[in-house]
């Protein structure tokens, strides 16, 4: 929670209503003109009771005040009673349907929201902070429907009050109606003026928030380096620092809401001394009676609540406008890989492909994959990879080695197609891969990454994620592959284990066991994997290993290698520097060379028996 | 825990600003006071000026005559708005008071708890969640906030309006007094119980919620690997069913609102109906002025709508004293607390002798312990202790920092027994690298002066150069102004390490420990500082732990550790002769040496 708070400080307030980027937002209401209708009416009808109300209690007050002990107040009773009744069914449904609308609408925009982030290539993600997204689909979408669902009821009910209040006190006595009425001016503007003070200093209060969520934070994640260094007393300086700022701005806050009631009493307490003195007036020259008197009251004091309501409205809407364009970038958001027309084409006539070929009707077999001088760059000017040409075919291992940061990583996002490369080609069997189907192609790729990313949910799920329809059988038969069968009987619930957020009740290796069995599972032509290097128990060392060498039989691998064995079985070794290949060959050849892969086994080799003989103990 | 414990410590958090909090109650009351008599000038204007009715009490035909009334009637209406304006004030006074008390206390509140979190026990720490001490500290502060800001005056409001009509309807006519109050308990009632009842639908509500996220949060994070399997669909509809449960735990609780307030509205409006009916009865026997049914009908509105709040609000309280519990445990938790009578006349700088005799600690049952572990460094020596991972090499620097507190031994700096010195007079003798070391959302200079405040630049880019990060940090485009951290640049573990090692130098302490504090390090770079800090030899008596044989050999004693007991000790030379760990470390050279000249055959 505190992460998706600490991304609302960006919230900027735009004074001017957007017609264009509201009406994209009101686009989501269109299925449910009807309810929208049902509420309108329900707001109507409120307004009504809310008018009637006042206008009962004066015309009880005439009767009595009339006919004395021959009064007959029953019909008084009954009619209040219906009142009472109909205002608890009306207030019963318009929540009800203002609920339903605001709920189904934030159903939508959430659901549409998610289907487009699916779709939205990996530059989008490495550009923005996961809690920034979760804050889209959370408290944008929460406001927006809120908006959706209310404004309208408020805003219906706002004018029907006011018209309401005016034309029963116009026919009341009109003189006396207008010189009620000039409180309204001063109303509308005291509202809108607090309303929009209150909105930028109860966000100056959420800023100061958040920053005081950061320090304690802080205080708390480097406890041990603060009470190493001593320094608590100046840490404590510095976080009063930040909770004199909370302070000064929430009182600054408190001090602007707590005059708007007052200020709002008081201008409607001018009207009602209006009604008193020109109204008694009135009353004692005939022309109004006490009753109606009593109806001025009332309704003057009602003047309040709907212009109060409006504005909040208003002031509301012009607040989430930074939520409505925040929603709609990640709408609008041009899925930048996708397939092209010409492939989209030959998957809609799938049905006429030959039954061995892949949904866009070129072979489903891969032989080979090539790079031609690939080139690049994350921002423009600064390339991370260049002129890189390499080939793999069926059944080979290539092996990246190198320096962190020298390329190696893109170059297997652009083998999986996580990005596209912006010089050269990257071909599949002679094909260029833009040429092929997106979906076909990257449900060929088997990938386990450095650090393997695993659900929350149970090994099994987690294995079958790499094929959905797969048996239990077949899961277990893929954890045996890998040698994760194992370790997985020696748990508690077996195959049933949670393996908890982030896979954080496994060890690192046994996650990278279980992401293994999940890429066998899905039976990949081409697999991907970047070792792990974080150190793993040597048992589990051992079993990781021939887990691999099992995977990667009869398949074209890429593998971001980290361990001896790995490289050494491979059939091409790449040593990757600065966005180059800077040498390539087989392991006996490049060891001849003694150049780059020379220090680098040499360095591996040293650290791998070291921490074996660590490992080993006496 | 007795139920008045939670009130108690209520009481005690408002300590120092009890008197503002009286002084807003006070402003509050005159407010309620200066508003109560607007009812009473329109009924008395209506019976006795308006309809001619002769005064009967003798305390109001004292003050007006229906003359006087009849013909001051605009002053009437200037007297309502100025008793409005002037409650107005006294309004705006009492909720400026009660901010101000409630943001005082609760400033006071996050400081306390800040300093707190500081100085417990490592001990708390290690197994406290972060999470979970944030929340206490922020959401729950904020509860708290929001209870002692808002619902203590509305609950106050609430019983100073009743306390304050109910006597003057009484004296008007308790018949009616009775008939225009007798539904508000029940008003208060149904809001104390509807709340209570509905508790689990709020629940569901916010686990549906929090399953909605947390699936959110999955798959952003897995993000690769639903690209990877091409499993677009099958994520839309995991998530479709987790929106689809929010969507009906959403609704049930819309549906639980729209019984609460359409039942609470109903109540209200009977209760004004009884007024009504029952007053117009009365007025229709000559039990009362048609003026006293209006004064009648005015206060039940204005005491109605706070009653009904009040329900609400009372249910509330429940929460704020959950909360504060919750932020008591934390202050009530234990903090590190020093020996009383530590040893006098203790230099400013020690010299950094250090003696380890028969220490034992168990961390916990199982896990990294240290058996009668003893050895000792002159000042200025360096003792480098190697070991697999869990032998209880980084208890050691745990125990010299006081992080923890030795259960059998003694250790000793300079002679002085460790547990009698005063942890921060411990810790400010002792400059410590962290395996994963700490930055501060800083700039790099502030992190790297963090010791030294004092420090010239010079001397830090000195030591930034020693520890081989100073041209890492001319590359960032800030250079040493660089922000680290969430709102900054990001530093790799070497580049972190780095920095901790120069931030260390800086200290100049009379004992440094490094912790296995090249980890994220390569190889060139490791050798270089290391140089650097064997041409510095002599400056501080220096712990290093590490694994790699070129970074310890040089040191004056190594201590091979294993299951937190010495298996070797001695200089590099010794221990190459011993049969061991660290002579098998030693052999891996030539174990590569003969590797590749089989490689080089091979070809």
């Amino acid at each position: 929670m505190s992460q998706a708070t600490s991304f609302e400080d960006e919230h900027v307030v735009h004074s001017r209503f957007d017609l264009a980027l509201w009406r994209k937002i009101l686009a989501f209401g269109r299925p449910y003109l009807g309810l929208f209708a049902a509420l309108a009416g329900v707001a109507v009808l409120v307004a009504g009771c809310e008018v009637a109300l006042p206008l009962l209690v004066g015309s009880v007050i005439d009767h009595v005040a009339e006919h004395g002990v021959n009064s007959t107040i029953w019909p008084y009773a009954v009619g209040f009673l219906a009142l009472s009744v109909g205002f608890a069914v009306l207030i019963f449904t318009f929540i009800g349907l203002a609920g339903r609308l605001s709920i189904a609408i934030c159903y939508d925009i959430r659901e549409a929201s998610f289907r487009h982030l699916q779709q939205l290539h990996f530059g989008y993600y490495d550009q923005r902070a996961v809690g920034w997204l979760m804050a889209r689909l959370t408290s944008d979408c929460n406001l927006l429907s809120r908006i959706m669902g209310w404004s309208l009821l408020d805003v219906v009910w706002g004018v029907c009050m006011l018209v309401g209040i005016t034309v029963a006190m116009l026919i009341l006595n009109w003189k006396l109606a207008l010189a009620v009425l000039v409180v309204v001016p001063p109303l509308v503007l005291v509202c809108r003026w607090f309303q929009w003070r209150l909105l930028f200093s109860s966000r100056k209060v959420r800023k100061a928030n958040s920053h005081l969520t950061a320090g304690f934070n802080e205080s708390i994640q480097g406890v041990k380096t603060t009470k190493s260094l001593v320094r608590e007393a100046r840490n404590l300086e510095e976080f009063q620092e930040l909770s004199d700022t909370m302070f000064l701005d929430s009182m600054r806050n408190a001090v602007y809401a707590a005059a708007f009631w007052p200020v709002l009493l008081t201008i409607c307490s001018a009207a009602t001394g209006v009604v008193l003195w020109y109204g008694g007036l009135n009353v004692m020259a005939g022309t109004l009676t006490v009753g109606q008197l009593v109806m001025f009251i009332g309704l003057a004091t009602e003047f309040s609540n709907p212009i109060q309501e409006m504005s909040r409205t208003v002031t509301m809407i012009l607040g989430a406008q930074a939520s409505a364009e925040r929603i709609q970038q990640v709408l609008e958001h041009e899925p930048a890989i996708r397939d092209s027309d010409d492939v989209r084409q030959r998957i809609a006539g799938r049905r006429d492909h030959p039954a061995d070929a892949a949904e866009d009707g070129m072979p489903a077999t891969i032989r080979n994959v090539r790079f031609e001088d690939v080139g690049f760059a994350y921002k423009p000017g600064q390339p991370v990879l260049s002129d890189c040409s390499l080939t793999a075919e069926a059944g080979q291992t290539i092996a990246l080695v190198g320096p962190t940061g020298g390329g190696k990583s893109t170059i297997v996002s652009l083998l999986c197609r996580f990005y596209e490369p912006q010089e050269g080609r990257i071909l599949i069997d002679g094909t260029e891969y833009r040429q092929r189907s997106l979906a076909w192609y990257q449900s060929q790729l088997g990938i386990v990454l450095q650090t393997p990313q695993l659900f929350n949910d149970t090994i099994r799920e987690n294995i079958r994620y790499g094929r959905l329809d797969a048996s239990d059988e077949q899961v277990v038969e893929a954890a045996r592959l890998v040698n994760a069968d194992g370790f997985i009987a020696d748990l508690a619930d077996g195959y049933d284990t949670k393996v908890g957020e982030g896979g954080n009740q496994l060890s690192t290796g046994q996650k990278q066991l279980i992401a293994l069995a999940r890429a066998v599972l899905s039976d990949p032509q081409i697999f991907v994997m970047d070792e792990a290097t974080s150190s793993v128990d040597t048992e589990t060392e051992k079993l990781i290993q021939s887990a691999v060498d099992q995977v990667l039989q009869g398949r074209i691998a890429f593998v971001i290698a980290h361990r001896l064995s790995t490289v050494k079985n491979a059939d091409q070794i790449l040593v990757i520097d600065d966005g180059r290949i800077v040498e390539r060959g087989t392991h006996h050849e490049l060891i001849a060379r003694e150049g780059r892969y020379f220090s680098l086994y040499t360095n591996q080799f040293t650290e791998e028996h070291e921490a074996r003989i660590l490992a080993a103990r006496d | 825990m007795l139920w008045t414990h939670k009130y108690r410590m209520l009481w005690r958090q408002m300590a120092g600003h009890r008197l503002r909090y009286g002084a807003a109650l006070l402003a509050l009351g005159v407010a309620i006071g200066l508003t109560f008599v607007v009812p009473l000038i329109i009924g008395v204007t209506i019976d006795h000026g308006l309809r001619g009715k002769p005064i009967e009490r003798p305390w109001l035909a004292s003050i007006v005559t229906p003359e006087t009334l009849r013909n001051g009637l605009w002053q009437l209406g200037l007297l309502i708005v100025a008793l409005t304006a002037a409650a107005a004030v006294f309004m705006h006074l009492e909720g400026v008071l009660a901010s101000r008390a409630s943001e005082s206390i609760v400033r006071r509140l996050r400081d306390t708890l800040f300093d707190r979190l500081q100085h417990l026990t490592c001990r708390y720490h290690d197994q406290a969640e972060t999470g979970d001490l944030v929340q206490r500290c922020t959401s729950d502060v904020e509860t708290t906030r929001s209870f002692l800001a808002t619902q203590v005056i509305e609950i106050v409001r609430a019983s100073a309006n009743l306390l304050i009509a109910l006597p003057v309807l009484f004296w008007l006519n308790w018949r009616l007094a009775i008939v225009s109050t007798c539904v508000l308990p029940l008003i208060v009632g149904f809001a104390l119980v509807f709340f209570r009842i509905v508790q689990s639908t709020f629940k569901a509500m916010d686990e549906a919620e929090g399953a909605l996220t947390a699936r959110l949060q999955e798959n952003l994070t897995n993000i690769r690997v639903v690209r990877a399997f091409a499993r677009q669909a099958f994520e839309q509809e995991k998530f479709d069913v987790r929106n689809a449960d929010h969507r009906r735990k959403h609704w049930k609780l819309y549906q639980v609102f729209s019984v609460y307030w359409s039942v609470s509205d109903f109540l209200v409006f009977i209760q004004m109906g009884l007024a009504l009916i029952f007053g117009a009865a009365f007025v229709a026997g000559g039990t009362i002025p048609v003026g006293e049914l209006v004064t009648f009908w005015l206060y039940v509105g204005i005491m109605v709508w706070p009653v009904r709040q009040m329900g609400r609000t009372l249910s509330e309280l429940g929460k704020a004293l959950v909360a504060l519990q919750r932020i008591d445990e934390v202050l009530s938790a234990p903090v590190e607390q020093d020996a009383p009578d530590p040893p006098a006349g203790l230099p400013d700088r020690l010299e950094g002798r250090l003696a380890f005799r028969g220490v034992t600690f168990g961390h916990q049952d199982d896990q990294a312990v240290l058996h009668d572990l003893s050895f000792e460094a002159e000042p200025g020596q360096t003792l480098a202790i190697l070991g697999p991972s869990g032998s209880g090499k980084s208890t050691i620097v745990n125990l010299l920092l006081r992080f923890y507190d030795a259960e059998a031994g003694v250790i000793e700096i300079d002679g002085y027994d460790l547990s009698r010195l005063p942890r921060k007079y411990v810790r400010s003798q002792i400059g410590a690298v962290m395996q994963e070391p700490f930055l501060y959302s800083k700039s790099l200079r502030d992190n790297l002066k963090l010791g030294r405040h004092e420090a010239p630049d010079e001397d830090m880019i000195d030591v930034a150069n020693s520890a081989a990060v100073h041209d890492a940090i001319e590359q960032f485009d800030d250079g040493y102004d660089t922000l680290v951290g969430e709102r900054g640049v990001t530093l790799s573990g070497g580049q972190r390490q780095r920095v901790a090692i120069a931030r260390a130098l800086l200290q100049d302490k009379p004992v440094m420990v490094l912790d296995d504090a090249f980890s994220a390090v390569d190889t060139r770079t490791e050798a270089m500082i290391v140089n650097f800090l064997r041409r510095r030899k002599g400056r501080a008596t220096t712990i290093l732990i590490a694994h790699r044989l070129s970074t310890l050999m040089h040191a004056d004693r190594i201590i091979v550790l294993d299951h937190g007991r010495v298996t070797q000790q001695g200089t590099h030379e010794e221990l190459l002769r011993t049969e061991g760990l660290y002579q098998r470390l030693w052999h891996i050279q030539t174990d590569l040496e003969d590797d590749l000249k089989q490689e080089m055959a091979a070809v």
